[in-house]
């Protein structure tokens, strides 16, 4: 039986997500208005956009396999 | 009847299951006849794996089978079919243990045949049982089509 | 010793078991041959088709309705077990996630992903896709065309710049605010083309079951691959939502019930099961019947005994007890099999009847092996 064969998806880092910042900025999400908030070592912890300043951290960009059961 | 029973092995002696013990028999047994088979057609067919064992302490005529990976399925209808075939004295099935894939078919025939054969009936019942089924079952299936065509 | 062969009358009520108040009788089968001396019970193929019959009551795509009639409980109870347990169907067995920021837990949206039916083209399904083998601890799995399917959802939730500034339904104010099924997407990779597009195309068979729900900013990003699997090993892969039979049940009026009694009476059962007919000249006529004198009268007569219930409600009414007699034909199973759209409802019982002959045929070629 011939077929095309592809392959699962590896563990791997995803290339999908575009990566952080260049710079040393880490990328945030707004807990208010759930905006991208780029934040320099030491910089107040503030969206610049709405001001909220509570900040999350964004998930992991490593793909999970999960058994669908 | 008192030469059958000698022939039964004592219940200590009888173990509860086969299977490991068997698999290894008929592994060095089929070894050599799956070498000829492989080398001759390139492993086009896959070697199954003997899910049928013939219980220890069995004679001719009184036999225990244990099937792998059956259940009341297959127990509960083969069952009937060989309690329906008029040379079998007794026949039951069990599962001894429900966290094991095993059920076991007791057979007993009566002189004349064996357990092993009355087995093979029951399986070959089955089969045509089915026969009949499907056949009647599309039949119906098509006159039910063409009622509810013809009524609107 | 001469043997006088059963009348039809015996015959007929040896299929009856009995339904009384608290009790029940003749459970058991009694077609075994030695059981009625003299009589010949041995398995007969001809004799099976000569009393085997089927009868339809419904049949449409996603529900069917039929009556085995002459059959063993034990093969009426494999042919449902096999519908429910070994009847393969595709569903979603790996999701690899890439992201997900929505509120539902990775691996409870796995779990939601693998339980949602998918349907496509029978051919493909059926006869072109085949059993993907789990790959050993550490080894890479075998995925094919002809084993595996891809599916990917790819989903964010966005303000809607359009919407009405008093608007407080998540639906409008937000794009995506649900997420749907008809929102993943198939992949066809290989042959798979061609067995599945247009209207054969893999899809799950309600667009409109709803998977999460996301807010602003939100996203889902996943693929998943589906296989063939088997009811037994999870429930997803059950081609069937229920596969069930009910025996049916018999109603014996042993003595007239008449007037506001038959009224009673047939309040007793579900609607349809009984009727009411006025008692005719000739029956008032005649001698013994217990209508003399009622002509014109109500009286009560069964309709409709498959629609009853048997919830031996006729029984608990002292002026009924002794008039009716309730039961249930061993030998007559009305099945109900309702499909969740993979299979043709009456397909998948013709599936299990061809698994069963399946089954035996390769036991008896193991049972060859055996002795040889």
């Amino acid at each position: 039986m011939s077929g095309q064969d592809y392959e699962a998806p590896s563990g791997a880092f995803s290339q999908r997500d575009d990566a952080t910042a260049g710079s040393g900025a880490m990328i945030y999400r707004c807990g208010d208005c759930a905006v991208r908030v780029p934040l320099e070592k030491g910089a107040p912890i503030r969206c610049q956009k709405c001001g909220a300043r509570v900040l999350y951290k964004e998930r992991t960009k490593r793909m999970v396999q999960f058994e669908a059961r | 009847m008192a030469a059958r029973r000698d022939s039964d092995v004592a219940m200590d002696d009888a173990p509860t299951s086969h299977q490991p013990e068997v698999k290894d028999d008929t592994m060095v047994d089929d070894e050599g006849d799956d070498f000829d088979e492989n080398e001759g057609e390139e492993e086009e067919e896959e070697v199954e794996i003997q899910r049928v064992k013939l219980l220890p302490g069995s004679t001719e005529t009184a036999a225990s089978f244990e099937f792998a990976n059956e259940g009341h399925t297959l127990g509960n209808a083969l069952r009937y079919v060989i309690m329906r075939n008029p040379d079998v004295e007794f026949c039951a099935y069990a599962i001894p243990h429900p966290s094991e894939a095993k059920m076991n078919v007791r057979i007993q025939t009566f002189e004349g045949t064996t357990a092993i054969e009355a087995l093979e009936k029951g399986l070959r019942d089955i089969q045509e049982l089915c026969d009949v089924v499907t056949e009647k079952f599309v039949k119906a299936a098509a006159d039910f089509a063409e009622k509810k065509a013809a009524t609107g | 010793m001469p043997h006088k062969p059963p009348t039809q009358e015996e015959l007929e009520k040896r299929k009856i078991v009995g339904v009384n108040f608290e009790t029940v009788t003749d459970v058991s089968s009694t077609d075994f041959p030695g059981h009625y001396p003299g009589e010949d019970h041995a398995w007969d193929i001809e004799r099976f088709k000569k009393g085997f019959s089927v009868e339809f009551h419904q049949n449409d795509p996603y529900e069917a309705s039929f009556s085995l009639i002459g059959c063993d409980a034990s093969i009426a109870n494999a042919f449902r077990r096999i519908m429910i347990a070994d009847v393969p169907t595709l569903a979603i067995e790996n999701v690899f996630i890439w992201n997900n920021t929505s509120v539902i837990q990775d691996e409870v949206l796995a779990h939601r992903l693998g339980l949602i039916p998918f349907t496509g083209g029978r051919e493909g399904l059926h006869e072109f896709l085949k059993w993907f083998e789990k790959p050993a601890e550490g080894e890479q799995p075998n995925c094919t065309d002809y084993n595996t399917v891809e599916l990917s959802l790819d989903i964010k939730c966005e303000d809607n710049d359009d919407a009405d500034s008093k608007e407080t339904d998540p639906t409008k104010l937000y794009h995506h605010a649900h997420v749907y099924a008809k929102d993943i997407v198939f992949k066809p990779i290989g042959r798979q083309e061609q067995y599945f597009s247009g209207e054969n195309i893999i899809r799950p068979v309600n667009p409109d079951i709803l998977i999460a729900k996301l807010r602003p900013g939100q996203q889902i990003s996943l693929t998943m691959h589906m296989h063939k699997g088997v009811g037994s090993d999870h429930a997803k892969f059950s081609p069937v939502a229920t596969a069930s039979y009910r025996i049916m049940p018999t109603i014996t009026i042993t003595q007239p019930i008449l007037g506001r009694d038959a009224e009673k009476f047939q309040k007793c059962f579900p609607k349809g099961v009984i009727g009411l007919e006025k008692v005719t000249a000739k029956e008032a006529a005649q001698k013994g019947s217990g209508y003399r004198g009622h002509e014109g009268e109500l009286k009560a007569v069964v309709v409709d005994p498959k629609r009853d219930t048997v919830s031996r409600e006729v029984l608990r009414h002292e002026e009924f007890k002794d008039k009716v007699k309730l039961g249930r034909r061993r030998d007559h199973f009305i099945y109900l099999v309702e499909s969740t759209g993979q299979w043709e409802s009456d397909a998948i019982f013709l599936e299990s009847v061809s698994h069963l002959k399946a089954k035996a045929k390769s036991l008896e070629q193991q049972l060859v092996n055996m002795v040889r």
